[in-house]
């Protein structure tokens, strides 16, 4: 039976919270709620106050004393049976009795929280596992999970009150509605009834109503849970069972008969025991956490976590079990971080990383430095810019639709259309502070260093990354020329010579528009010339606008040849 | 206030005031008019001064009279070339009486030079002063009398035209007259503007006389306002003084050339990671989910990875190829553990889900490509990378953000120098000698731990994220030895260096507030 409550202050609780990755996130007095905020995802046993509760318990007693249910097996339990069918439809079935809870409005509440939990989350969306909950008494044993004809088999479901069909309850019942693509494709489904015929529910769709609705006060219920991953199904039930027990229930055990092989046998026995156990080496445990504990403290700090451990004289390992409602040790540093977390990770004193190493930043990021140092020189301002955008602005706005500069890459899911494609180039990002500051004094000078995508087929992620510099002018009487001495000087300052070839872009009028080249390699850097007016009414600017792009990445590209 | 003081920084409009003041000393007051005469400037330049010397309390205003001026309006001024519409109907019915013709209202509207509203009102008038009889069919006769208000309008075009003067100058019917035909509300079309002009008077002050005296000591005409090449050349400037600016005006605005504050914060943490030792490493904005996620341990099924979290490349939407023995490797290791020493996820790993092309959602993407690509052992690398995330934009969200993460490879890593190293990051970066660390989740990490640190002018904040990479993730890429992933939120502490409270601002069009914000850091 659970000890007799006791109050705790929040900060008090916070500090406990640690041993759960939990954090207090809201309380409200009134009511007594509680909000925490969980951050480990493959700790379903945690998703519930009862787990959390348990963390702590144990790591304040020291121990975790094993539950009885699993050690003392009866020798005739209760037969759930499985038709054969059912292997290639929704393969697993766990279940167990707990006795003697009289179930409390909260307890109720949280029982069925839990549920959800762990059929929603834990069990995607009921996929791999749900869970129903029935009253005990009016069940006969052995109970039967068989696949049926769902136009053959019908049932009052929870939540309303007439007899249906299970056709009937996936087109028209709310749960039927929402879950029934789980058997979408299946003339037979599961069916889950009792010696008597008596029809408990519909897994994963819906309980019966006569049967399968947990009131409070009933104090003997049955625990079903089905799914189509034996580790999962077993591990939500041992979860359940736990938690039932740890609220002052006997738990009894249910045989599941299977007429086929499963990972664990053709008769398991729920709840049982999932994870063996395992050898590490206190080796493998000091070298990760760094720092000697001998072997005692490592016993000590997972045992007061939850873990069966015991210790191999002269062998130096340790041999660790996760108690049932656990099923999360894929790795030995999986038990590394429960002996930190149980120790506290303050009682580790942090120590410097103390070898050598030489910092720097990449060639590009230098060049990109140097010529955003450059600009500044020349008075233009830097902005910078989202590079997820849209077409409207990266390729309508500039009159590139259709063309190869109207090219990107764009998202498949998209969410708004204004983040639905990224930059391709970067005038466009220039133009967007240019037209929303009209009312900043001018000249405008601005100038963004940044990455861009650009579509290639003969790349392997079909797409290329690449640093770009673009600047650009715009006042009354902005023109080619002053830009093209800031193109000039700029490209001195780089060591790069160059010559400008005439080309016809839509974005810029024609005659005033040039690609930039360098002289030696003839490998094409960019572009210069004045925006076409249509471009500029599109964006609602006013005054005349020149602008350039070089491409950094192609500038750091022909430093190497 | 010393003499010579007074009178030093005086602008040359401002002692041309002055000096006329001293040529009449015996005159108390001076009206803006008489100023205007006096001294020849224009009505802007000459108010300027007189502002300022008000200003510096070398004036005094006596007193401010308001005048009524009446002055013509544009269509005044066509008057005086063609006559006043009163004039023009009474010549031109005379002129066809004479020939025994008889015109019609419905004629005299139709004509070019006048407009139907003015006929009828000149009719109207002409008709009650007798000059003009309307008889049967709207023909118009002349009486022969003549129209006084025909001629008095005559004469007002003519004394008006290029001059301005007060009303009361003239006589009482005149005035009438004036004002009938003067611009108001609803009756814009009309010859006469009548404006009240504020005529003000001033006199010196004691200062101001004192500031005379000086002038007329100093003398007026050897002040010069800017030195130039030709007085530099021939020296003429020996001869010059030089007119004393007052400098404690405010300067006009330039536009400097800047770098961008927030780029200007990252810099910082981009130098000071550099100082720590650590290398820069770059990365792509498109990745597969193989290094974006697979890589990381993240099984297939875990739901970051669903398209409600990241954003998928809609064309290619798969990768041509990814590199061996990378997939083989991480496939395996997801399944069953492969030679890592895990159990694995158990799950059936899908190569095609592996090549779906994504933008890159985390920036320890571009630390797992650099595991692959045999790293320095001890190595220290980190990255500042533009990342996406499918989130609802909002002040605290952007779907478009830079993540500063790394790596650190070594013998010597531990979970104790993982410590050290947030330890060094609490103190470099956000100036924190406290510090708390507290346990957390990040699929690819185990141990893993959250930095939270005192900020000197934050309090308490999550500063970032960090663990020691699972053997899950470094054996498949070909790395041995631990290795230490770490990640740092900063956009908090930018935000608050910066002054802004929406992070959408750290992206703003908005030019003024990229000029004006100062970064402090």
């Amino acid at each position: 039976m659970p000890d007799k409550p006791r109050t705790i202050s929040l900060s008090q609780l916070d500090e406990w919270l640690t041993l759960v990755k939990g954090e207090v996130k809201g309380y409200q007095a009134e009511t007594g709620e509680l909000r925490i905020e969980l951050q480990d995802s493959n700790r379903p046993d945690l998703w519930c106050c009862e787990g959390i509760a348990r963390q702590i318990r144990i790591k304040r007693e020291g121990i975790f004393k094993p539950y009885p249910f699993l050690s003392q097996r009866p020798r005739r339990p209760k037969r759930l049976l499985v038709d054969p069918e059912l292997q290639s439809i929704r393969p697993y079935v766990a279940a167990c009795a707990a006795r003697g809870y009289q179930v409390t409005e909260q307890g109720l509440a949280q029982l069925i929280q839990t549920q959800e939990k762990l059929a929603d989350i834990f069990g995607r969306k009921r996929k791999m596992v749900s869970v129903g909950l029935y009253r005990l008494e009016p069940i006969q044993f052995p109970i039967t999970y068989e696949a049926v004809n769902p136009d053959d088999v019908r049932f009052t479901p929870l939540g309303v009150e007439t007899v249906m069909t299970l056709s009937e309850m996936l087109m028209v019942h709310p749960k039927g509605v929402e879950y029934g693509t789980l058997l979408a494709g299946q003339s037979r489904v599961p069916f889950l009834r009792d010696a008597v015929h008596q029809p408990l529910s519909f897994p994963p769709i819906i309980n019966s109503r006569e049967i399968g609705e947990v009131r409070i006060g009933d104090d003997q219920l049955l625990i079903e849970v089905t799914g189509t991953n034996i580790a999962m199904v077993v591990l939500a039930l041992n979860i359940l069972a736990a938690n039932l027990a740890d609220r002052g229930a006997a738990i009894e055990p249910v045989a599941v008969h299977y007429p086929y092989d499963t990972p664990l046998g053709r008769r398991v026995v729920t709840p049982c025991v999932l994870s063996r156990p395992r050898s590490i080496s206190l080796e493998t445990i000091e070298q990760a956490l760094g720092q000697r504990f001998g072997v005692h403290t490592v016993k000590e700090a997972l045992e007061s976590y939850g873990y069966q451990v015991s210790v191999k004289r002269k062998s130096a390992m340790v041999q660790v079990q996760l108690p049932p409602y656990r099923h999360d040790l894929m790795h030995a540093m999986d038990v590394v971080e429960d002996v930190a977390m149980s120790l506290g990770y303050g009682t580790f004193a942090p120590e410097m990383p103390s070898q050598f190493t030489v910092g720097g930043l990449s060639r590009l990021e230098q060049v990109s430095d140097r010529v955003r140092d450059l600009m500044v020189g020349l008075g233009f301002q830097e902005i910078m810019s989202n590079i997820l955008g849209s077409p409207d602005a990266y390729c309508n706005a500039m009159r590139l639709e259709g063309t190869p500069w109207g090219r990107m890459v764009e998202v498949a899911n998209v969410m708004s259309a204004n983040f639905s494609c990224l930059r391709q180039w970067m005038v466009p990002s220039l133009l967007r502070v240019e037209a929303a500051s009209a009312r900043s004094f001018y000249p405008h000078r601005l100038f963004e260093v940044g990455e861009v995508a650009i579509p290639d087929l003969t790349h392997e992620l079909g797409s290329r990354t690449e640093s770009i510099l673009g600047a650009l002018i715009a006042h009354a009487s902005a023109h080619f020329s002053e830009l093209h001495s800031c193109l000039d000087s700029l490209l001195y300052h780089v060591g790069i010579t160059y010559v400008l070839e005439p080309i016809s872009h839509p974005s810029f009028l024609e005659g005033r528009v040039g690609k930039i080249v360098a002289s030696n390699t003839m490998l094409e850097l960019g572009l210069i010339g004045e925006l076409h007016p249509e471009v500029l009414e599109r964006w609602q600017i006013a005054v005349p606008v020149t602008a350039f792009e070089i491409n950094l990445s192609r500038l750091v590209d022909l430093e190497q040849l | 206030m010393e003499p010579v003081s007074s009178c030093d920084n005086l602008h040359p409009l401002e002692k041309k005031v002055l000096e006329v003041f001293g040529t009449n000393r015996t005159v108390s007051a001076l009206s803006t008019l008489q100023l205007a005469e006096a001294t020849g400037l224009e009505s802007s330049q000459l108010s300027m001064a007189i502002e300022w010397l008000v200003a510096k309390q070398l004036l005094i205003t006596v007193s401010e009279t308001v005048t009524p001026m009446v002055s013509l309006t544009p269509r005044g001024k066509v008057y005086v070339e063609q006559g006043s519409p009163l004039e023009r109907i009474l010549s031109a019915v005379r002129a066809a009486s004479a020939t025994g013709k008889w015109l019609t209202i419905a004629d005299l509207q139709g004509r070019e030079d006048l407009d139907p509203s003015e006929v009828s009102r000149a009719i109207g008038r002409l008709k009650k002063e007798g000059a003009l009889l309307v008889i049967q069919g709207g023909c118009l006769e002349s009486t022969g009398r003549p129209s006084p208000s025909a001629e008095a309008m005559r004469l007002l075009l003519g004394e008006l035209h290029e001059a301005t003067r007060p009303l009361n100058s003239f006589p009482e019917d005149h005035r009438l007259l004036i004002r009938e035909y003067a611009v108001k509300r609803g009756s814009s079309r009309e010859p006469f503007r009548i404006e009240e002009q504020v005529m003000r008077s001033y006199a010196l002050s004691p200062a101001g006389a004192v500031a005379v005296t000086a002038l007329a000591n100093q003398g007026y005409s050897e002040e010069v306002a800017q030195l130039s090449p030709d007085l530099l050349k021939d020296g003429a400037w020996r001869t010059k003084r030089f007119r004393k600016y007052t400098i404690s005006l405010r300067p006009p605005r330039i536009a400097m050339g800047k770098k961008h504050p927030y780029r200007e914060f990252l810099d910082a943490v981009k130098f000071k990671l550099v100082g720590m030792g650590f290398q820069e490493m770059r990365g792509s904005l498109v990745e597969t989910e193989f290094w974006n996620m697979d890589t990381l341990f993240m099984p297939q099924f875990h739901p970051a990875r669903d398209i409600h979290d990241v954003y998928f490349v809609k064309d290619p939407t798969h990768a041509s190829s990814i590199a061996e023995p990378f997939l083989s490797r991480v496939a395996q290791t997801h399944e069953q553990g492969g030679p890592t020493g895990s159990s694995g996820w158990g799950y059936r790993f899908d190569v095609e889900r592996a090549k779906r092309l994504v933008l890159r959602s985390q920036g320890t993407a571009v630390s797992a490509r650099t595991l692959a690509a045999t790293p320095s052992v001890p190595g220290k690398y980190f990255s500042i990378a533009r990342c996406f995330r499918y989130d609802q934009v909002d002040a605290t969200h952007a779907t478009d953000f830079f993540q500063v993460e790394g790596i650190v490879l070594g013998k010597d890593i531990n979970f104790r120098t993982l410590l050290g190293l947030l330890n060094l990051f609490a103190r470099e970066v956000a100036q924190a000698k406290e510090v708390k660390f507290v346990p957390a989740y990040f699929p690819f990490t185990e141990p893993s731990v959250e930095l939270h640190v005192r900020h000197p002018r934050l309090g308490w904040m999550e500063l970032g994220g960090a663990g020691l990479f699972r053997p899950e993730v470094t054996l498949p890429l070909g790395v041995a030895v631990p290795v230490i992933a770490w990640g740092l939120g900063l956009d908090r502490m930018a935000m608050v260096a910066l002054g802004i409270h929406d992070i959408r601002d750290l992206f703003t069009d908005n030019l003024e507030l990229i000029r004006s914000t100062r970064g402090l850091f």
